[in-house]
């Protein structure tokens, strides 16, 4: 554990701040990146209906293994494909 | 799971909103993993276990799931 | 005796002791303990492990007796007495805050607990006259050198600078989890400019604090585009996130209290597309003290200072002012040099006087002087040999600044290389004689840079034709001599909009 001290005027948290939120799915691409562990793909499929529901389009992706964070390749094709991501399913 | 956190961390940088699922087993790992990353990524919690779910149970716990997850990435 | 109660007899205690506090937000906070007071009257401050402290053991009872001496030792708890005059300075509080560098130091404390005077170790004359007490340590050597303080030891130092020195820091403490790599976790805060940062320990920013006389809670400037105030501490916390060292810091200092005002304009700086930033220029005795590069790739990477204190200063921007790219910073295509540009000017070889003498400053003053500008462009000359050639063919490269149809309301400034100042220098040509001849060699035809000249829409209005106009403003080109001693390369840094609307440079000169 390192303790640092804060080199921004401090006038927002210490933590990173989410990227700014859209106001409804609707029209949007949405991808879902299924981490490959067992039963996740069951719930991605009944979310996909959902978002289909919502007016969103879906791109389905699938990590190679859950145990390493995604290629660059695929988080950079998701950024440039999506508008928002979701990632399931880990236990 | 903490890779999970890495991901959504990394893609909310590139500009995209996401969130990810995880069972309740992991809150714990996902506080300390976010507070580590100095980034509080969004995140959805399910009942844990579910490998051993049916295909209905699945669903059931994805439309659980989806009003949190709609909160999640929208303003 | 000021022994406060406790169960361990002859030990000083603390009213807090130096705990660790976790607040709601998860942010650590450090409490510091209080100082125990000095026993009034004569104090001995020692450690067992000096041979001299040992040695002098016979005249500390000596002066006990006589004169009501107190002991204070740093290791052994009683110094091999168990004495109720003998106190221990378990956590080196009191060495710390009464600057103990030697052992043995003796002192002499008012009825307030002020020190008032002290002498360092063991020299009989000295300590008679110093304690009033004839006859002291009869039989012993006249004299043998203290030892080094515990309190000073490179061990203890830092951990004693955290627990004591860190009171006096303001900034929000932000706590690292082991889990994660420091360097990403704080990139991921947003901290970085993309290279690398010095995590900014309590320990590291004191140590830099110490480059400066300044009170850390002095604030500096006013950093736009937020209008933050910005203490000494935050500069510091920057300066050790850059790669700085302390003996930079007044640098640093020097370099944002020359950005942050009207002159400079440092948000206009920041905020036009134009690919700008603040270019630095260090002169007078401090540069060589802190072994800045003048002279081969004085430009470039491969010197620490150079290197580190224009990133600092771009680091105050973007972490305290809140400048980052993409946000308030609207260059279209910044440049390299917006990561930090910062050089020396080669002094010793110029019989020219300085960029800073030139405009008014002593050369026993350390300056720094901030121009807003681009990367360097080369301006290569090989074959000049006398200075009306060269001088002709470099007004020809300074017309191009900005572009050959910009004039007047664009700086620049010039790196002559030791080389094509020679031409000059041997010549006979002095600095104003320079100034003068390029001046005139840079008075533009105005039909040459009309609008629709040429076919090219850019240009004066028509309204100037058929006069001559100066590529630069009066003072408007700002000569620095640096570079390595072969090569016929000179450099032109182009500048932004100059005057009220844009960027005038700025000296400021660099204090302690």
């Amino acid at each position: 554990m390192t303790v640092v001290l804060d080199p921004t005027s401090e006038l927002t948290p210490a933590a990173r701040q989410r990227t700014a939120r859209p106001e409804s799915l609707n029209g949007l691409t949405i991808g879902l990146l299924d981490i490959s562990k067992p039963r996740g793909n069951v719930f991605l499929d009944r979310i996909s209906q959902r978002l289909d529901s919502l007016g969103a389009e879906v791109i389905r992706y699938t990590k190679p293994t859950f145990s390493k964070p995604a290629p660059v390749d695929q988080r950079h094709e998701i950024a440039t494909n999506c508008d928002a991501v979701i990632e399931a399913l880990a236990d | 799971m903490s890779c999970s956190v890495h991901d959504v961390s990394d893609l909310e940088g590139r500009g995209i909103p996401g969130v990810f699922v995880t069972t309740v087993h992991f809150a714990s790992a996902v506080s300390a993993q976010s507070q580590s990353l100095g980034f509080d990524a969004a995140a959805v919690m399910t009942s844990h276990p579910i490998q051993d779910r049916t295909d209905d149970e699945m669903t059931a716990i994805a439309d659980e799931a989806f009003e949190q997850l709609v909160k999640a990435l929208t303003a | 005796m000021n022994k406060t109660e406790n169960n361990e007899p002859g030990t000083l205690t603390n009213e807090a002791d130096n705990s660790k506090t976790e607040n709601e937000t998860g942010l650590l906070s450090l409490t510091t303990p209080e100082v125990p007071p000095l026993p009034e009257g004569l104090v001995a401050v020692v450690k067992r492990d000096c041979p001299t402290c040992v040695l002098v053991k016979p005249v500390l009872h000596d002066l006990h007796r006589r004169a009501g001496l107190t002991v204070i030792s740093q290791d052994d708890p009683d110094f091999g007495e168990a004495a109720d005059w003998v106190l221990h300075d378990h956590d080196l509080a009191l060495s710390w805050h009464h600057s103990i560098e030697t052992v043995p130091t003796l002192l002499r404390v008012s009825s307030q607990g002020i020190v008032t005077a002290s002498t360092v170790g063991w020299s009989r004359p000295q300590w008679e006259q110093f304690t009033g007490v004839a006859d002291l340590g009869e039989g012993l050597t006249e004299w043998s050198p203290g030892c080094g303080s515990l309190s000073v030891d490179p061990a203890h130092a830092d951990t004693l600078a955290v627990r004591f020195g860190s009171a006096g820091l303001h900034s929000r403490r932000v706590e690292l989890a082991s889990l994660e790599d420091e360097w990403e976790a704080m990139w991921n805060r947003g901290w970085s400019d993309g290279l690398p940062v010095v995590p900014p320990t309590q320990a590291r920013v004191l140590r830099m604090l110490e480059g400066t006389s300044r009170d850390p809670s002095e604030v500096i400037a006013v950093v736009p585009p937020s209008l933050v105030e910005c203490s000494v501490e935050k500069i510091a916390v920057n300066a050790v996130m850059a790669g700085c060292t302390p003996e930079y810091l007044p640098v640093v200092i020097a370099a944002v209290q020359a950005s942050c005002n009207d002159e400079f304009n440092m948000h206009g700086v920041l905020a036009t597309t134009m690919s700008v930033g603040p270019v630095l220029v260090v002169n007078g005795p401090i540069a060589a003290r802190i072994a800045m590069n003048s002279a081969l790739n004085a430009l470039g990477q491969g010197n620490r200072a150079n290197s580190t204190i224009g990133r600092a200063l771009q680091l105050v921007v973007r972490n305290v002012g809140g400048g980052r790219p993409g946000e308030v910073d609207r260059a279209t295509l910044g440049s390299p040099a917006k990561v930090g540009f910062c050089f020396a000017e080669n002094e010793a070889d110029s019989p020219w006087g300085s960029l800073a003498t030139s405009r008014g400053w002593r050369e026993d003053q350390s300056t720094v002087t901030v121009f807003a500008g681009e990367s360097p462009r080369i301006f290569v000359d090989q074959r000049s040999r006398n200075p009306e050639s060269l001088i002709r063919h470099l007004a020809q490269a300074l017309r191009v600044t900005g572009s050959p149809r910009m004039l007047l309301g664009i700086d620049a400034m010039l790196v002559l290389s030791p080389e094509h100042m020679a031409r000059f220098v041997d010549a006979g040509w002095g600095r104003n004689d320079f100034m003068a001849a390029l001046g005139e060699e840079l008075l533009i035809n105005s039909e040459e840079v009309l609008s629709g000249a040429d076919g090219i829409a850019e240009g004066l209005p028509t309204a100037a034709a058929g006069r001559k106009v100066p590529k630069f403003r009066d003072e408007g080109l700002l000569v620095v001599q640096a570079g390595g001693d072969a090569g016929l390369f000179s450099a032109i840094i182009t500048g932004w909009s100059n005057g009220p609307g844009g960027s005038d440079p700025v000296t400021h000169e660099i204090t302690p």
